[in-house]
């Protein structure tokens, strides 16, 4: 069946709430009244069809053609099917989505995959900070689910992540997998500064890592089952992670100022 | 007499305000920004935000968010200068410039006295977490000081050293934290006091951790020193207003807040803003935006602004010029002040009100 098609016309005067353009919310309505879907957040009012060449198609899958930083809210709270964007995104691209498989071609802006809790996001530009972090007041980030970032991601990647796996080809940006709870944080690239800080729980492997902080303790190099088990398990997903994971790893425990049972990874 | 100009121009009040409801009921995303104002003047510029339905943001929310961001993630103790002059055994200062960023910290804290409601009535215990060594000298007292170049890596070296966890660091760096330690685990009632821009929310989140772990065995809270310009007073008003601190929009006609999208700097430079309102009664803070947009200021007298304002009201600063409600550090709670200098300068609020009188009730769209 053919996607819908969003075609973007021009760049947005104004911030605007893409949230209700996702598969389940669209689902029976006919393209006039996808149309009339208003995506505004200030006085002025836009709807979906002032911004988008509407193309009609099976709602299950949605291609935005074109993009723009300040598209917000892409694929939140995304249940199943499948969403594209060819081209940028703002702020909070996939939060709390909870399945279905939603691909950025661009660079997306801060909050990218925040709160997720299932479903596979993949970012092929950039991502801003605060990658799968808890939004304002709330106390967990990502807790399922793959994000892939093929490009370099800011500050704070991986705050508070609790559960699911976030990998980072390129570099990270300071305190990559702050608070983790649990998880897995794979960084390909360099690694900013004090990775793992107030971590928890929860695994950091790193192909580059800077100096670690004091409340990291090293724990020697290891040849681990587990690592090569999730390498082969990571390969459809990033070929680079997985040949990092099927190395032999030194291991440091912390942050000993938190709990102290996390633990970061990198090549001997 | 109060001083307003339009374009550089002197000007009428009236004309001024009737200028200001122009600019701003005309932008599509009005934004009210510095808010350095007393309580009425925060509730007027809140209520203008709504009619307008525009964004409002304070000059000092990076260091707002640095401490509130870790209160409604992990939570945060605190206490007042007045319970920790009275019963604080143990003074724990981080960062630097303590003094400048709160002139009255040495009177309000006596750190010199023995606590009055402390039995052991043994002089206080000082400690000091500072980047360099000139940072931490309080004349004729003895303080143990902590050298840390870096205080995310030295607050959480000592909160791992504080829980009996192995840290790794240079012997001599494990002696010094070691002491530190043995000092916080043995204070009846320590107080952890820390201002400045050294800290941001990580930091603070790592010394809250600290300060929850030593109250499994004794007791142990916070006292920030927070930010000037009633930073703290317009976020509990915009608190009670709307449910929210300051970064909170009216744009889909109901409070929206997010301290990305709604950092007025941000909105100017990025075009989403198209008219600023700049507020500042307390201090000549110029706006620190580059972008050139439709701008109406309500400024102390001194303010130097890098292009003239299209409209320029000269303001009374609270307590001063005229009587005002705003949060004082001194007891850690909104205080009336009444004029120390009447004189006839209008205030925020009278202004405020002013414009948002000019404004229909139809004004959006």
């Amino acid at each position: 069946m053919k996607s819908l098609v969003l075609t973007i016309k021009q760049e947005p005067g104004q911030r605007l709430d893409l949230a209700p353009l996702v598969p389940h919310l669209l689902d029976g309505k006919l393209p006039k009244e996808i149309a009339e879907i208003e995506v505004q957040t200030t006085r002025e009012k836009v709807t979906a069809g002032d911004i988008f060449k509407i193309r009609s198609g099976g709602v299950d899958s949605i291609r935005f053609e074109g993009g723009s930083t300040r598209l917000d809210n892409i694929g939140k709270d995304m249940k199943s099917g499948e969403i594209v964007v060819e081209g940028d995104c703002g702020k909070s691209l996939g939060r709390n989505m909870s399945g279905g498989n939603l691909v950025a071609m661009g660079d997306c802006g801060p909050c990218a995959g925040s709160a997720m809790s299932g479903g596979r996001l993949e970012i092929a530009g950039d991502a801003g900070g605060f990658l799968g972090a808890p939004l304002e007041g709330e106390m967990e980030g990502m807790t399922g689910g793959v994000l892939i970032v093929r490009g370099n991601a800011g500050e704070r990647a991986g705050d508070r992540l609790r559960r699911g796996t976030l990998v980072i080809e390129g570099s990270a940006r300071d305190y990559p997998g702050s608070r983790m709870i649990a998880g897995t944080l794979i960084v390909l690239g360099e690694c900013g500064s004090l990775p793992g800080y107030l971590m928890q729980r929860g695994t950091i492997v790193l192909a580059n890592p800077p100096e670690l902080g004091p409340a990291f303790v090293d724990c020697g190099a290891h040849d681990l089952a587990f690592a090569s088990v999730f390498s082969g398990l990571l390969r459809p997903e990033s070929r680079a992670a997985a040949r990092l994971l099927s190395r032999p790893l030194f291991r440091f425990a912390g942050d000993m100022a938190a709990l102290g049972k996390g633990e970061i990874f990198f090549p001997v | 007499m109060s001083e307003a100009r339009i374009d550089g121009k002197p000007a009428s009040l009236a004309a001024a305000a009737e200028r200001a409801a122009e600019i701003l009921s005309a932008a599509r995303m009005p934004v009210i920004a510095g808010l350095g104002t007393d309580v009425a003047g925060a509730r007027a510029s809140i209520l203008l935000a709504e009619k307008l339905r525009g964004a409002y943001d304070h000059m000092h929310s990076a260091r707002i968010f640095a401490d509130l961001d870790v209160m409604r993630q992990a939570g945060l103790m605190f206490t007042t200068p007045n319970e920790t002059r009275l019963r604080a055994d143990v003074l724990l200062f981080i960062g630097k410039d303590l003094t400048k960023i709160w002139p009255a910290m040495i009177a309000r804290l006596s750190p010199a006295e023995i606590p009055a409601f402390d039995l052991a009535r043994e002089p206080r215990k000082l400690l000091w977490v500072v980047p360099g060594r000139g940072g931490a000298k309080l004349e004729g007292l003895a303080i143990q000081t902590l050298d840390s170049s870096n205080l995310h890596m030295t607050l959480a070296a000592l909160r791992a050293r504080a829980a009996g966890r192995p840290v790794s660091c240079a012997k001599r760096v494990l002696r010094k934290l070691d002491e530190f330690v043995e000092v916080l685990n043995n204070a009846r009632f320590g107080v952890a006091v820390w201002g400045g821009d050294s800290l941001d929310s990580l930091s603070i989140e790592m010394l809250h951790g600290l300060i929850r772990d030593l109250n499994k065995t004794t007791r142990f809270s916070g006292l920030p020193l927070g930010s000037d310009s009633n930073a703290a007073g317009v976020v509990q008003t915009s608190g009670w207003m709307t449910g929210f601190p300051v970064r909170t929009s009216f744009g889909r006609g109901f409070p929206e807040h997010d301290t990305w999208r709604f950092d007025a700097t941000r909105m100017i430079e990025s075009g989403e803003a198209d008219a600023a309102l700049w507020i500042t009664a307390y201090g000549p803070e110029a706006p620190p935006w580059k972008k050139n947009i439709p701008l109406v200021a309500l400024a102390s007298p001194q303010t130097a602004f890098v292009r003239e304002p299209q409209v320029r009201v000269e303001v009374g600063c609270p307590g001063i010029d005229h009587d005002g409600a705003e949060f004082s550090r001194e007891t850690a709670s909104i205080v009336g002040r009444l004029a120390s200098h009447r004189s006839p300068a209008p205030s925020v609020a009278a202004i405020i009100g002013e414009i948002a009188k000019r404004i229909g009730e139809d004004a959006s769209c």
